[in-house]
């Protein structure tokens, strides 16, 4: 096995990685990632790669051991999300306990402030601490749903969850380094993740811009739903940008900087922007602020049936940036439309909502769709098409057949 | 007469598979070079039957793909995957040949 790889040619490789000194190509070829892969990605008994193993395999689809969705009746009967239901969807290879240390000791560096500084967690932690509900939801999730198939995981409705966050408010933490510098227009947030690797940053630092105004809402998590932040979820520190795609919520977080443009990293500048079919480029959006958008999780989804009689319809709603407002349930693919009823607690405009409609169903087969307003903007009946099959909310698609017998 | 004629069928036939064999047998043996060295995918891919360990990207064991799929994806790239189209890293025919290896190998 291993000659093969000595085999591999460096001046092929050094696409990948930083300056062409004959030093870096060695370091670089040095810690090709195989370590790393030994360390945390080999399959484990549940068929689910060894740094996840702790996760429920049944709740599970594997579209490959970096992208792996939640079942649409495994996102939970309770509002939150359950940590080993919930979506994998990496960019880098998630780091080890050994890469991360001692957590506490974890820094983070803030710039672009009044007065620049580095933290660690345990000095976070005396900074301040609050608890916040906010949905995780992957650019590409409801990909699977494009006609024109584009590239990266084919994810439904389960590359999303509702998450409770621990950490300490964006806002506190710009306060205790003297309040942003004037000239500022983005929070950019950069992850760490990349170094192990020793790929190029340009290239596979996950770096990413969002509105300066972000930070208002923003938190630096080191809990998830009453949990030390998983590796495998960004641990022990990530950014956490509410109403804002998974992307911009960096993982294995290093720096938050305020700066006076995007970054000009790939993951930024060419990637999750949302181009037409065909086309590309940083001239496109990028990934930010999630549209509204629910989907019906329960009596069943396309693989089971329903006993006739009473039926309790079930679902998520969010309302992107906004408060959802309300939720229409179809069982006829969206010919008539019903209102349903919230259900659960309101943590919050990021949160997600879980609604419910009561209905008597006969023998039959049934399409049954959802329809959310944020009082602002509603869900559209299609997709908007776009290249890489992103930030879809149409209620079309996300509807699910049921047969009732 | 008639045995002469259905013989040499015989052989043709048997023939035709030899060399389609031979042929998708280079072509494998062409891919596993393309993916370990021309390519280097194998510095960032697992695929056990090119003895490869890296791990940046997709396990390509885990990963359900056809020819099409794996042809788009070595074209055009996706995140810190390059796109081996664009800027000549890979010719059409080694791009066509490295994804024909791939999913023939994955797997096994």
């Amino acid at each position: 096995m291993k000659k093969k790889l000595k085999k591999l040619n460096l001046s092929r490789r050094n696409f990948l990685t930083g300056t062409a000194t004959l030093a870096g190509i060695a370091a670089t070829a040095s810690v090709v990632p195989i370590s790393i892969a030994n360390a945390n990605h080999s399959e484990g008994k549940k068929g689910l790669p060894d740094f996840i193993g702790w996760k429920d395999r049944d709740a599970l689809i594997v579209h490959s051991d970096k992208g792996i969705e939640t079942h649409r009746s495994a996102i939970g009967e309770s509002l939150v999300t359950p940590n080993r239901n919930i979506y994998i969807r990496n960019n880098m290879p998630t780091m080890t306990d050994e890469q991360i240390g001692n957590r506490m000791d974890w820094k983070v560096s803030i710039e672009g402030v009044k007065n620049p500084k580095t933290f660690t967690i345990a000095q976070l932690q005396k900074l301040g601490h609050e608890t916040m509900a906010t949905i995780l939801q992957c650019s590409g999730n409801g990909r699977g749903f494009f006609k024109h198939k584009p590239r990266g995981s084919q994810w439904k409705t389960g590359a999303a969850a509702c998450v409770l966050w621990t950490g300490v408010p964006m806002k506190t933490v710009v306060e205790a380094c003297g309040g942003i510098n004037g000239d500022a227009v983005y929070m950019t947030s950069a992850g760490v993740d990349h170094v192990p690797t020793g790929l190029d940053p340009k290239k596979a630092m996950i770096e990413r811009s969002v509105p300066k105004k972000v930070f208002k809402d923003a938190m630096l998590a080191w809990e998830m739903n009453g949990v030390p932040l998983p590796n495998a979820h960004g641990g022990p520190l990530r950014m956490v940008t509410p109403g804002y795609f998974g992307i911009n919520n960096v993982k294995h977080l290093g720096k938050v900087a305020f700066t006076t443009s995007e970054s000009s990293v790939k993951y930024m500048k060419k990637s999750y922007r949302i181009s037409p079919i065909g086309k590309k480029g940083s001239q496109y959006p990028s990934c930010w602020e999630m549209p509204v958008k629910s989907w019906i999780t329960r009596p069943t989804d396309e693989t089971g049936t329903v006993k006739a009689g009473k039926v309790q319809i079930v679902g998520v709603a969010m309302g992107g940036t906004k408060k959802v407002r309300s939720v229409k349930v179809s069982i006829d693919g969206g010919s008539n439309w019903k209102r349903a009823k919230f259900i659960g607690p309101n943590l919050g405009k990021y949160a997600w909502r879980q609604f419910v409609l009561e209905t008597t169903l006969s023998a039959g087969t049934y399409n049954i769709a959802s329809l959310a307003s944020n009082g602002s903007d509603k869900q559209p009946e299609l997709r908007m098409e776009n290249r890489r099959g992103y930030a879809h909310n149409g209620w079309k698609d996300h509807s699910v057949n049921i047969t009732v017998v | 007469m008639k045995i002469i004629k259905f013989l040499l069928i015989v052989f043709f036939i048997s023939m035709s598979n030899n060399i389609t064999s031979i042929a998708d047998e280079a072509k494998m043996k062409k891919g596993l070079e393309i993916f370990n060295e021309t390519a280097a995918c194998a510095a960032c891919h697992i695929l056990k039957a090119a003895g490869s360990e890296g791990n940046i990207g997709p396990n390509l064991d885990t990963v359900s793909m056809t020819i099409e799929s794996v042809t788009d994806m070595v074209t055009n790239g996706l995140g810190v995957m390059p796109a081996f189209g664009e800027g000549e890293m890979l010719t059409k025919e080694e791009i066509e040949i490295v994804s024909y290896y791939v999913v023939n190998a994955a797997g096994k």
